[in-house]
C-alpha cells in the first residue's frame, strides 16, 4: 500500500506552479525524506496530502485508496506543520485536551508518559516552551492520535542541534516501535540522512528522484548527500523512481 | 511496487463515526474562555448598575405613581423631578448620567460584543497558523468550524437576550410614564429581541469578515463601519416600512403612544402642502403670529384657516410585530454570514 500516491499532481498559486506533474508513489513502512531547496514544492505536496489544500490538476490518494482530506484520511494521518503551530495561550494539559477532543482516537496515558519523560510540565503554557519542547509537544500530540501516517513539514528548521537529534530519535522510535510510516521534509538532507529509509528529491515543483535509500546507495555507488546533490543540480537527469519502478 | 516493503497496519474495517459535538463544544468553550470572561464582565458591570439603579429608581417612581390626582400641580412636579433625576441625570440623585446616558452607552454594546467575540474566531487561527493544526485533526474542518461559530453565537444570543429583560425592568418607568415610546429608535433596539439580534448580527459579520480578510483588526474595523451604517439605516429608512403607518389627525409634539414617522398639512382644497408651500406660508404669516411666543401659534393659525394637519405614526401596539420583523431579517442575515464563513473555511487552501 502506498501511503501517498500522486499522478501528474499540480498546484498553481495564481500564475506560478508550486508543484507540477508530480507522479509519485511513497510506500508504507518507511521514514521518507522529502528533500528539495526552498520553494521546491515540498510544503505544497504535503499540504495537499493532509487535505489542507486541493490540487489544481492531477490526482492524489493516501493510505491506499483514500482521497486526501477525507474523514478516514484525516483520522489516520497526523500532520505537524512547519513551526509546529499550537495554541500558545493554552497550558500544555489543555492543549492535550483540545487535541483529544478533536479526534476519535487518543492515547492519553501515552501522551502523559511521553511528556513526563521529556520533562515538559503540564501547567506550563505552550507559548513558554522552548523550540525543542514545542516541537516535541507537537510530535507527542501527533503520535497520541495513533496515526498510520505521520507527516512532518520542516520539523527541524527551528531546532538547535541537540533538539534536532532528540527529535529525530523520537521519530525513529515511533516509526520502529509503532509501525508508523513517516514523511519528513527538509531543505537540508544532511539532517535526515541518518534516519531516512526512502528518499524523494523535489526541485522546482518536479520529482527528480524517488526510491529506497538502500537501493539508491547501491545503484549510484555514492553517499546519499552526493546522490541528492546530483539530482538537485540544474540539468540533472530527471530519473524518477515512482510507482512501478523496478528494484 | 517495491517488493520488500513492510505493510502498513490494516485500517479499521468500519467507517468511523464523526467526532461527537460535545467534544467539539469543549474545545470551542476552552478556546473562547477569554471571550466568555470579557462578555461576562462587560454585561455584568452594566447589569449591576442597572440593578442598583432600578431599585433606587423604583422607590422614587412609587411616590410619583402614588400621587393623586395625577393632574395636580404637586404630582406634576414630582413627575418632573423624577424625569429630571433619572432620565436626564442632571439632578441631585445621580450626578452623572441617567437612563438617557445609559441607553446611549448600551447602543455600543452589541457591536462591541459582536466584533470582539466574532472577529478573532477564524482570523486568529489564520494569523497564527494554528488552522494547520485545527483543520488536520480527525474531526475535520467543517465540524470544527460549525462548532466554533455556532456555539458562541447561541451563548451570545442567550446572554444578551437575558440582559434585555433586565434592561426592560430598569427602563419600564420611562415607558409607562409616556416619556419614551418603545417604538422610538433610542429605545427600540435595546428592548424586546432586537438587542440580541443586533449582537448576533455583529458577531456573524465579524466572523465572516475575519475569515475573508484573515486578519482580526481589519475585520473589527469593517464590522464597526458596516454595523453603524446599517443600524442608522434600520432606524431611519428600513424600520418605518415594516408596516404602513397609521394616519393621525393633528401634529403631536410629544411622541407618547407611538413613533411619528412623518408630518404633513393639507390645504383647505385637500391638496398636500410641500415643504416649499409651508415655507411660503410661514414667510407670509401676519406679524402677530410670527412674533408670538407660543410654539403652537403657527399650527393654530393653520387650523383656523382651514388647513388640516396629519401625522404618520407607528403605534406602540406594533412593538412586537416590529421586533419580530427586525429580529427575523437580522437572524436571516446572520445565518447567511455563518453559512458563508463555513463555506469559506471549507474551500480555503493552505
Amino acid at each position: 500500500m502506498n501511503v501517498i500516491e500522486t499522478h501528474t499532481l499540480g498546484k498553481r498559486y495564481r500564475r506560478t506552479w508550486a508543484l507540477r506533474s508530480c507522479t509519485l508513489g511513497i510506500p508504507g513502512g518507511h521514514i521518507v525524506a522529502l528533500v528539495g531547496p526552498n520553494g521546491a514544492g515540498k510544503t505544497t505536496l504535503l499540504t495537499i496530502a493532509v487535505g489542507l489544500t486541493t490540487a489544481t490538476e492531477g490526482a492524489i490518494t493516501v493510505l491506499g485508496s483514500e482521497p486526501a482530506g477525507s474523514p478516514e484520511a484525516l483520522d489516520r494521518i497526523a500532520f505537524v506543520a512547519q513551526d509546529a503551530p499550537l495554541y500558545r495561550n493554552l497550558p500544555v494539559t489543555d492543549m492535550l485536551h483540545v487535541a483529544r477532543n478533536l479526534n476519535h482516537r487518543w492515547d492519553q496515558s501515552y501522551a502523559q508518559a511521553r511528556l513526563d519523560r521529556l520533562g515538559i510540565q503540564p501547567r506550563q503554557r505552550v507559548g513558554e516552551l522552548s523550540g525543542g519542547q514545542k516541537a516535541q509537544l507537537a510530535l507527542t500530540i501527533a503520535l497520541a492520535r495513533r496515526p498510520t501516517l505521520l507527516v512532518l513539514d520542516e520539523p527541524l528548521a527551528a531546532l538547535d542541534p541537540v533538539a534536532r537529534d532528540d527529535f529525530l530519535t523520537s521519530v525513529v522510535d515511533a516509526a520502529e516501535g509503532e509501525g508508523i510510516s513517516v514523511v519528513l521534509s527538509s531543505h537540508v538532507l544532511a539532517e535526515l540522512e541518518r534516519v531516512a529509509t526512502y528518499l524523494v528529491v523535489l526541485t522546482r515543483g518536479e520529482v527528480r528522484v524517488a526510491g529506497p535509500v538502500r537501493e539508491l546507495l547501491a545503484s549510484h555507488g555514492a553517499g546519499l548527500e552526493e546522490i541528492a546533490l546530483r539530482y538537485l543540480r540544474a540539468g540533472a537527469p530527471s530519473l524518477s523512481r515512482t510507482e512501478g519502478a523496478a528494484s | 511496487m517495491i517488493a520488500s516493503v513492510p505493510t502498513v497496519p490494516a485500517a479499521p474495517a468500519a467507517r468511523r463515526r464523526p467526532v461527537p459535538w460535545t467534544k467539539l463544544a469543549w474545545v470551542t468553550l476552552r478556546q473562547r474562555r477569554g471571550a466568555v470572561i470579557g462578555t461576562s464582565v462587560l454585561l455584568g458591570v452594566f447589569a449591576v448598575y442597572l440593578l442598583i439603579m432600578a431599585i433606587v429608581q423604583d422607590n422614587a417612581y412609587a411616590t410619583v405613581t402614588a400621587c393623586h390626582p395625577a393632574a395636580a400641580l404637586k404630582c406634576q412636579q414630582l413627575a418632573q423631578e423624577f424625569s429630571r433625576d433619572y432620565w436626564g441625570g442632571g439632578g441631585r440623585v445621580i450626578q452623572s448620567g441617567g437612563a438617557q446616558t445609559v441607553s446611549s452607552l448600551l447602543f455600543a454594546v452589541p457591536v462591541l460584543l459582536g466584533a470582539f467575540t466574532g472577529a478573532p474566531l477564524l482570523a486568529r487561527e489564520l494569523e497564527h497558523g494554528t488552522f494547520r493544526f485545527a483543520w488536520t485533526q480527525g474531526a475535520g474542518r467543517t465540524r470544527w468550524a460549525v462548532s466554533t461559530l455556532v456555539l458562541p453565537a447561541v451563548l451570545l444570543t442567550a446572554v444578551t437576550g437575558a440582559f434585555t429583560a433586565l434592561f426592560y425592568w430598569y427602563f419600564r418607568p420611562f415607558l409607562a410614564d409616556g416619556q419614551v415610546s418603545e417604538m422610538l429608535p433610542l429605545a427600540f433596539a435595546l428592548l424586546g429581541v432586537a438587542f440580541a439580534a443586533w449582537t448576533l448580527f455583529a458577531y456573524a459579520l465579524a466572523a465572516f469578515t475575519g475569515m475573508l480578510f484573515r486578519r482580526t483588526l481589519p475585520a473589527m474595523a469593517v464590522t464597526l463601519v458596516v454595523y453603524i451604517a446599517l443600524a442608522i439605516a434600520a432606524a431611519t429608512v428600513i424600520r418605518p416600512h415594516y408596516a404602513a403607518p397609521v394616519t393621525v389627525r393633528g401634529w403631536n409634539q410629544t411622541a407618547s403612544g407611538g413613533w411619528i414617522i412623518s408630518s404633513w398639512a393639507k390645504a383647505p382644497n385637500g391638496h398636500v402642502l410641500s415643504q416649499g408651500d409651508l415655507n411660503n406660508l410661514i414667510q407670509h404669516l401676519p406679524a402677530s403670529v410670527q412674533n408670538s411666543p407660543s410654539p403652537d401659534a403657527f399650527t393654530n393659525w393653520l387650523t383656523q384657516h382651514g388647513y388640516t394637519l396629519w401625522q404618520g405614526v407607528q403605534p406602540d401596539s406594533r412593538f412586537w410585530q416590529f421586533q419580530l420583523t427586525e429580529a427575523g431579517w437580522l437572524l436571516a442575515v446572520s445565518a447567511a454570514f455563518i453559512v458563508g464563513t463555513v463555506w469559506l473555511v471549507r474551500r480555503r487552501g493552505a
